[in-house]
């Protein structure tokens, strides 16, 4: 599993700079600046409502910042379609699991493997098996999606993201409603594929499990960035406390 | 496509062309009206069943291809095979530009747009008298100088296959599981790398000139084209066809077009009341088989060579000492 597209000049490979969006007059995102570098393994974090969700799908295209810049490896892709960044190796889950319901597991990874370029039918396939075995999923690869367990569906989405050989990896809140034997799983191909050289950003409410395998802590509150840093210098933080505490 | 399943199908094929000078004028109209519609619910399916794109716009296209052609050869004289051609051109490209146009809208705001875009084409052809001739129809140029249907029953039996050949290897194509995972979520599939809007606007495009070349041919097919050929009754029909038969899959498709126009006519003798049993045959349909009465059918069909195949390697692994050649082969 290699292919991990290089980083730019200074090593980061995606970056948000005083990114803005509202909703309705409500700030979601409030100028928060953004990066990740090659290797990053990031922890998310932040109350709910804080604006996590919305900063990825502005740093993924899903949603178009009303203020700032999302640059990719050195390229301006502010605004630009999401598969746009996608195949500049951004890739993503979703808070809610969003899968090809009807297609079989092996189809769902055959999407993205087959919008890379000179990607063959063969070539997918066979990249989709190796990714369906990593993932304990070879076995369901004929069945529909929709017919998979919750745990499994997570893991899907991750082999689907996966099959983009992304230099970047958002996952949103992963572990949610998964069982712990499965999410255990889930960590532990996080984990290896950091080892590997991914490149995560990982959103979560499960703090036991973002401290597990967190490198950089990034905690959001109101829609404001309040604390960046290594997890044991954030978790002490004084704002990081009263935002959670909702003081 | 497998072997037998393929093979079956090129034989039918072959029996309808070798035999089809045996049919009567009545029967032959009949069957070239169905392959009509199949070209019509075939590509409708790519639209509304591959893409999930649930159009109520493209009988419109039908009309739209079919006019042009019909005036185009009118009044600039050119081959009526050349006006044709024209005629699913312009579809191709308004078809695109609808595309572009409700590239945000799906579901019912989608079937509502289209449906207004139907309507205006329609009561703009009724309207314009002076170039449709309205209600009262236009003479068109027929396509072939005889009075026999056999060239014509030719003619829509070999653009019905060229239609479903191109259609099936798009669909089976990387575009066709593109579409798929398009009509499953679109955010997913753009998180993916697919360009949703592109394929978005190719498959209106694409669905549309096939619909003009449907109404083309139709259009040089009967002597006098009305307004009627855009009729929502028609896209109606061709929605009935394609559920009933099966909306997730040409074959199905081209199948619930071929078997409603046949009962159609073999429920004549009850008059009105057919079109009763065609929406209770819905209704059922929508309960008990939302796939299409017709795709458990297709399925089995399909697996013909497969039964075949797997009886003839478990007899080779039943007899004594070939059960480990017979697993080697079967990989």
């Amino acid at each position: 599993m290699t292919g991990v597209a290089p980083p730019g000049a200074n090593g980061t490979l995606i970056a948000g700079a005083a990114l803005s969006k509202h909703f309705g007059g409500i700030a979601a995102v409030d100028g928060v600046d953004f990066s990740v570098a090659a290797g990053d393994l990031i922890g998310l974090i932040g109350p709910n409502g804080s604006g996590k969700t919305t900063l990825i799908n502005v740093l993924t295209g899903h949603l178009s910042p009303e203020a700032g810049e999302v640059v990719v490896r050195g390229r301006r892709m502010t605004g630009r379609p999401a598969h746009e960044l996608a195949a500049l190796g951004i890739a993503r889950t979703f808070q809610l699991t969003q899968l090809f319901g009807r297609m079989t597991v092996l189809e769902n990874l055959l999407v993205p493997g087959l919008t890379r370029p000179h990607s063959t039918r063969q070539s997918a396939a066979r990249q989709a098996r190796t990714y369906l075995t990593f993932l304990n999923l070879g076995h369901l690869e004929g069945l529909e999606a929709k017919n998979l367990s919750g745990g499994q569906q997570k893991l899907l989405e991750l082999g689907r993201a996966l099959m983009l050989e992304p230099s970047v990896l958002f996952l949103d809140e992963p572990f949610a409603g998964v069982h712990p034997r499965l999410r255990d799983e889930l960590i532990k191909r996080i984990q290896e594929l950091h080892a590997a050289g991914r490149t995560f950003v990982v959103v979560d409410h499960d703090m036991e499990s973002i401290l597990r395998i967190a490198r950089r802590l990034v905690v959001m509150a109101r829609g404001r960035k309040i604390a960046d840093g290594p997890p044991a210098a954030v978790r002490t933080d004084q704002t990081v406390l009263a935002a959670y505490s909702g003081l | 496509m497998r072997g037998l399943p393929a093979a079956l199908l090129v034989a039918a094929g072959a029996l309808l062309l070798g035999y089809g000078h045996l049919m009567n004028s009545y029967w032959m109209h009949i069957v070239i009206i169905a392959m009509f519609y199949a070209i019509l619910t075939a590509s409708w399916s790519m639209l509304a069943g591959y893409a999930g794109l649930f159009s109520l716009g493209h009988i419109a296209f039908a009309s739209v291809g079919g006019y042009t052609s019909a005036l185009l050869v009118q009044w600039s004289g050119i081959p009526v095979p050349a006006g044709m051609a024209v005629g699913a051109i312009v579809c191709c490209l308004l078809g695109g530009w609808i595309g572009l146009v409700c590239l945000r809208l799906s579901g019912p705001y989608l079937a509502i747009f289209t449906l207004a875009f139907s309507e205006i084409v329609r009561i703009t052809v009724s309207t314009e008298d002076q170039v449709t001739r309205g209600m009262t129809g236009l003479h068109t140029v027929p396509l072939f100088q005889t009075s026999s249907r056999l060239p014509y029953f030719y003619m829509a039996f070999g653009l019905l296959v060229g239609s479903l050949a191109l259609m099936g290897f798009l669909v089976h194509s990387r575009w066709g599981l593109f579409l798929r995972a398009i009509r499953e979520d679109e955010q997913a599939a753009a998180a993916s790398g697919v360009a949703v809007a592109r394929f978005r606007i190719l498959v209106f495009a694409i669905a549309s000139g096939f619909a003009g070349l449907a109404g083309s041919f139709f259009a040089h097919y009967t002597p006098v084209l009305t307004p009627d050929i855009g009729d929502l009754d028609r896209m109606a029909l061709i929605v009935v066809m394609t559920v009933i038969g099966g909306m997730e899959r040409i074959p199905t498709a081209v199948g619930g077009a071929i078997g409603v126009e046949f009962l159609q006519e073999y429920l004549r003798a009850f008059g009105i009341w057919r079109l009763e049993i065609f929406g209770i045959v819905l209704l059922v349909t929508m309960r008990f088989a939302r796939n299409g009465l017709l795709t458990p059918l297709w399925q089995q069909f399909m697996r013909l060579g497969e039964a075949r195949h797997a009886k003839a390697s478990a007899t080779l692994a039943d007899r004594p000492g070939t059960a480990n050649a017979a697993n080697g082969s079967g990989g």
